[in-house]
């Protein structure tokens, strides 16, 4: 067996027992060549580690394997061996070497998509996460991994769990970054769009635009393709939701406006057309521009779209009529039959967005105003929900300015500015 | 409690399918948590649970096809086929608990959107709906304070009102004005 | 003509184009077929490049009086030294009287049809090339022995000169120099007025407004503003600014200019008549003002009454909507319609203020009522009830009426807002719209903490091959 993966055995097992986690975390960083060479002995470095203790080392062989090709006729042992570093390895040791420890979650997850067992996956990295992160809200590379496997596998519900979390920070995973720790944009884009994807599975329209928002708002200096991806959800989810594409906001960045709003006109034109409440318009749109929806996998919510205008326009009705006949809905809303408007108004009556009642007998819908009065004791409950929602944001907000009022970068700087203003005005005194 | 032990029962079942190894639950978890996501009404899971179940399990157990057929006619809103598909074949131990359950939930969903979409509405759609043979919708019917019009066959509903449940205490709701005000204040 | 003209001249002092250029572009295309007017009447009514301007309009919109006004304004060219505009009005002639081979017009009218006088031209040019010369030495002159007054003067002659010329840009370079040499504030105001005309002839109106307020904040001539002269200078500033503001859509307060003119003082041949005044003013307060402001400004204004007096079609218009009688009011104002549609500054406004007056009528009719019948409605405004129902519809969903309909009896109900349960829809949309928003920012907290942000190119292309996850 070759020297150096003596040497390396030897720096891992005594580094460890030192407790010099950082150092060796300078030690594999650089070892990394050696270890892919020697791959056909890398088992048995293994075996000479222990997982609790010497968890940095095994990160280190682990990686190098799903850096080699795999000999046709070896057995391919990676998945198991990952499988029982990541639940029982030692976070602590693991959280000095976040960048590798994400590495390794990211081939794991490169190797499921090709076996096609993305299912496999969900609850190792739902344990991964939970060991890298350092509280519930922060934000790993690892979660865009989760998403992906969910949306390969058409599971959605864990990744929901780790969704519906709202971000609050970053783990700073690229530690050897000169420009100071960072966390590579392509992953925290891919989250945000993968998110807003599962969103749009389980037809939780809000969150999903709130994700293509974050998405498309990404600091940026050059066009990405998952933001112009997102921009065009975006558009299509804002449609679906409000009717209409909701401001962008002005934080984003130049980018967007510049660029990506010029490469999304097939959107632009669907949107107008939308507005037009016209449903003839709206159609002929979506026949010019189908190739291109369908290129960009967004027919099926171009669908959406195109049935959600009658919904729309059946809102409308409510708002000027107290009575029509279903076959005045149909032709003012461009059904073809008084039976598919009232199956169309029963729907939205389920739903709670119309409220109406339906007179078979004469043929006749009645639109009645929102039964619901704000009175009783459930709107009190509402609202003392939001507000203790408001609120905890509010002291959120308060305590991020706390921390910043303390913080010495910024009380330098603040006080620097007024040293160079206050002499002046001390001598004018 | 019914839901409760459905609810825990589906959180065990998801867990089995996750941590199944291979990927392959037994056929039972996935007949079980697709029947759970429709009495849930919980399309969009059932949607993809049918999309994510092994082939070679669809193809052994072809019940699962059954209750993906009640599925689909929840997906599409027709009420005569939900009760076909539910009414034409006999379910297995595994589910039929859980089936018959579901016909119950549906029936009585669409109940309460004919009390809310309606002030007149064809003895035949009522029929339709709920599933029942129009000479036990009548009695059903007047049951609930409706009134049937033999002549025209017409049923005319009465809007329920929603029953309020629960009332906190003013102690409590006084202590939260507390800390609204107390907010607003600082 | 008018528009090749203002583009080469409009770069000197302009700073924003005209936004309405387009607007007048899309609907510039329509023939009027049955116009009322009477086309001498309307001409001597308005001097200078006004009545050149005014005369082309119709000569691009109104086929039947092609000819005649085709007629009139070539023999008034010939009275100037627009030596350019008489040779396009030649071409446009040369159009129709070799287009058109209809005998029996060309036979009736053939001897008087003016024809193209090519020496009539080449000395007109040198005339103005002479007069351009001389005044331009005067100018110099004046400028060596640097007397203002003379100076300032001079100016505007020049000025005047290149107006005659149809050269609108020198003209307003001329104008506006003299600015430089006034030296009282009888002066500035004149100058005002000078760049103001040009601007209205470049249809630059924001300048128009400027020079407006410039015109009226002039010590002097605020200060003495009951003398007689003033008075016409008044209305002249009042009448160029309600035009700035119609030609700009704002048509309320160019309502409320116009209303200020006084038609005793109204002598303002190169821009608009006091017809002009009464039509534009009328129309703009009918379509904006509501009742109580109608009656106190336009009905009982003793000066503004004077004005409708000149056009009796207008004052009865007004009287009917006022008396509630919309029906007739409609009518009326569809008989005026084509009339309106050759004046150039209102035409391209005519079809938008009928609007806002039907609304309004609308409005008004129904506003006392709780409920009102839709079959008596659609009498009143000369409308089938389904038409009726889809104006309506409109209205409501634009807020402007709160009612609902009854279709099955056609019934239009008002419809009282329920002040609470708005106030708690509106809070808890904020509340949301809040917590969404500062979740939002919370995040950004951290993104730009850590620096994130989309650096090369190259990434980008790597990253083309991982969007194709698609779960639809």
């Amino acid at each position: 067996m070759a020297s150096a993966l003596e040497q390396f055995v030897n720096t891992v097992r005594t580094s460890s027992s030192h407790g010099n986690f950082r150092e060796l975390c300078e030690f594999i960083s650089k070892s990394s060549e050696v270890l892919i060479k020697q791959s056909q002995h890398l088992d048995n470095v293994l075996e000479t580690l222990d997982i609790q203790h010497h968890s940095l080392g095994i990160l280190a062989v682990l990686c190098a394997k799903f850096n080699v090709q795999v000999a046709s006729n070896a057995t391919d042992n990676r998945f198991t061996q990952a499988q029982d570093f990541i639940l029982n390895c030692n976070g602590e040791q693991i959280r000095f070497a976040p960048d590798t420890f994400a590495e390794l979650c990211h081939s794991l997850t490169n190797y499921l998509v090709e076996q096609k067992q993305p299912l496999k996956g969900i609850v190792l990295l739902q344990k991964a996460i939970s060991k890298l992160r350092l509280f519930d809200s922060q934000l790993t590379s690892i979660h865009a991994d989760l998403c992906q496997l969910c949306l390969l596998a058409k599971c959605f519900k864990p990744a929901i769990e780790l969704l519906n979390i709202d971000i609050t920070g970053i783990c700073q995973e690229l530690a050897q970054n000169p420009n100071g720790p960072q966390f590579d944009s392509k992953y925290f884009l891919l989250y945000y769009y993968y998110g807003g994807m599962i969103y749009l599975a389980v037809r939780n329209l809000d969150r999903a635009l709130y994700f293509f928002e974050v998405a498309i708002t990404t600091p940026s200096l050059a066009v990405s393709h998952i933001m112009l991806e997102a921009f065009k959800k975006y558009i299509l989810v804002s449609l679906l939701l409000h009717g209409k594409i909701r401001p962008i906001p002005k934080y984003a960045s130049q980018v967007v406006t510049r660029f990506i709003k010029p490469l999304s006109q097939p959107y632009h034109d669907l949107a107008v057309a939308f507005n037009s409440n016209s449903t003839s318009l709206l159609n002929a749109v979506v026949n010019k521009h189908s190739e291109a929806y369908t290129r960009d996998h967004n027919m099926g919510l171009v669908k959406q779209v195109s049935s959600v205008l009658y919904k729309k326009n059946i809102q409308r009705l409510t708002k000027t009529f107290l009575t029509l006949s279903l076959s005045d809905v149909a032709s003012r809303v461009g059904l073809s039959s008084p039976a598919e408007a009232e199956s169309h108004i029963l729907q939205m009556i389920e739903k709670q967005q119309i409220f109406a009642t339906i007179n078979q007998k004469d043929g006749m819908v009645v639109f009645r105003d929102e039964p619901e009065k704000y009175s009783g004791p459930e709107v009190l409950k509402g609202l003392e929900e939001q507000l203790a929602l408001c609120m905890e944001l509010d002291r959120q907000i308060l305590a991020m300015d706390e921390e910043i009022q303390v913080n010495p970068q910024y009380v330098k700087k603040a006080t620097g500015l007024q040293d160079e203003e206050q002499p002046k005005s001390t001598y004018a005194m | 409690m019914v839901v409760n032990i459905t609810d825990k029962l589906m959180e065990d079942l998801e867990r089995q399918e996750l941590e199944a190894p291979n990927g392959n639950a037994p056929a039972y978890v996935y007949q079980q948590l697709l029947a759970i996501y429709l009495y849930q009404n919980d399309l969009c899971n059932a949607k993809y649970l049918w999309k994510r179940i092994p082939p070679t399990i669809k193809a052994s157990t072809p019940e699962l096809a059954n209750i993906w057929a009640v599925g689909q006619s929840m997906w599409t809103r027709d009420f005569p086929a939900i009760y076909k598909a539910l009414n034409s074949v006999t379910w297995s131990e595994t589910v039929s608990e859980i089936m018959r359950q579901v016909q119950e939930v549906v029936r009585s969903r669409a109940v309460d959107l004919i009390s809310q979409a309606y002030s007149s509405i064809s003895l035949d759609t009522v029929s339709a709906m709920t599933g029942l043979p129009p000479e036990v919708c009548v009695p059903s019917c007047l049951e609930k304070g409706w009134k049937f019009d033999a002549d025209t066959k017409m049923v005319h509903p009465v809007r329920q009102v929603v029953q309020h449940l629960g009332q906190t205490s003013s102690e409590d709701q006084l202590s939260k004005l507390t800390d609204f005000v107390s907010f607003l204040e600082n | 003509m008018a528009q090749v003209r203002q583009q080469n001249a409009v770069e000197p002092m302009q700073v924003d184009a005209p936004p309405e250029d387009n607007d007048n572009n899309e609907e510039d295309n329509y023939i009027v077929e049955n116009p009322t007017l009477d086309l001498e009447v309307y001409a001597n009514s308005y001097v200078g490049l006004a009545k050149l301007y005014r005369l082309i309009y119709i000569i691009d919109h109104c086929p039947s009086l092609k000819l005649e006004a085709l007629k009139m304004a070539i023999s008034y060219a010939m009275t100037t030294f627009n030596v350019n505009l008489y040779q396009v009005l030649h071409q446009k002639l040369a159009e129709i009287t070799t287009a058109v081979n209809v005998p029996d017009v060309a036979a009736s009218t053939c001897q008087d049809i003016p024809t193209i006088d090519n020496s009539w031209m080449e000395s007109k040019s040198k005339r103005a090339a002479l007069k351009l010369e001389k005044l331009d030495n005067d100018l110099k002159n004046y400028k060596s022995n640097s007397i203002k007054e003379s100076i300032r003067r001079g100016h505007d002659d020049l000025g005047d000169h290149y107006l005659d010329c149809g050269d609108l840009s020198n003209a307003l370079k001329c104008y506006s120099r003299a600015r430089d040499y006034c030296t009282s504030g009888k002066h500035v105001v004149n100058m005002c007025l000078n760049v103001i005309k040009v601007s209205v002839y470049l249809q630059n109106w924001s300048h128009v407004l400027s020079y407006v307020s410039k015109a009226e904040s002039t010590p002097d001539f605020s200060e003495t503003q009951s003398k007689d002269s003033n008075q016409v200078i008044l209305t002249k500033l009042k009448c160029a600014a309600g035009l700035a503001e119609l030609a700009t859509k704002k048509y309320k307060s160019a309502a409320k200019h116009f209303l200020q003119a006084n038609l005793d003082h109204c002598d303002f041949p190169e821009l608009l008549s006091p017809n002009n005044v009464a039509m534009y003013g009328g129309l703009c307060a009918l379509a904006t003002f509501d009742r109580h402001d109608l009656q106190k400004n336009v009905i009982f204004s003793s000066s503004f009454k004077l004005f409708l007096e000149l056009e009796p079609q207008l004052r009865d218009i007004i009287f009917k909507f006022y008396e509630s009688k919309y029906a007739s009011c409609l009518k009326l104002l569809d008989e005026i319609k084509d009339n309106l549609l050759l004046d150039m500054y209102i035409a391209p406004h005519v079809n938008t203020l009928y609007t806002q007056i039907r609304n309004r009528a609308l409005i008004q009719y129904f506003s006392p009522y709780l409920s009102a019948d839709m079959h008596k409605m659609a009498l009143a405004f000369n409308r089938t009830v389904p038409a009726l129902e889809d104006e309506l519809m409109q209205l409501i969903l634009d807020g402007q009426i709160q009612a609902r309909i009854d279709s099955h009896n056609k019934i239009l109900f008002a419809k009282d807002v329920d002040q609470r349960s708005t106030t708690f829809e509106k809070s808890l949309l904020m509340g949301k719209e809040y917590q969404r928003r500062t979740r939002m920012l919370i995040l950004r907290a951290a993104v730009l903490k850590n620096k994130i942000h989309v650096k090369s190119p190259q990434r980008d292309s790597s990253q083309t091959g991982e969007i194709t996850v698609v779960p639809f």
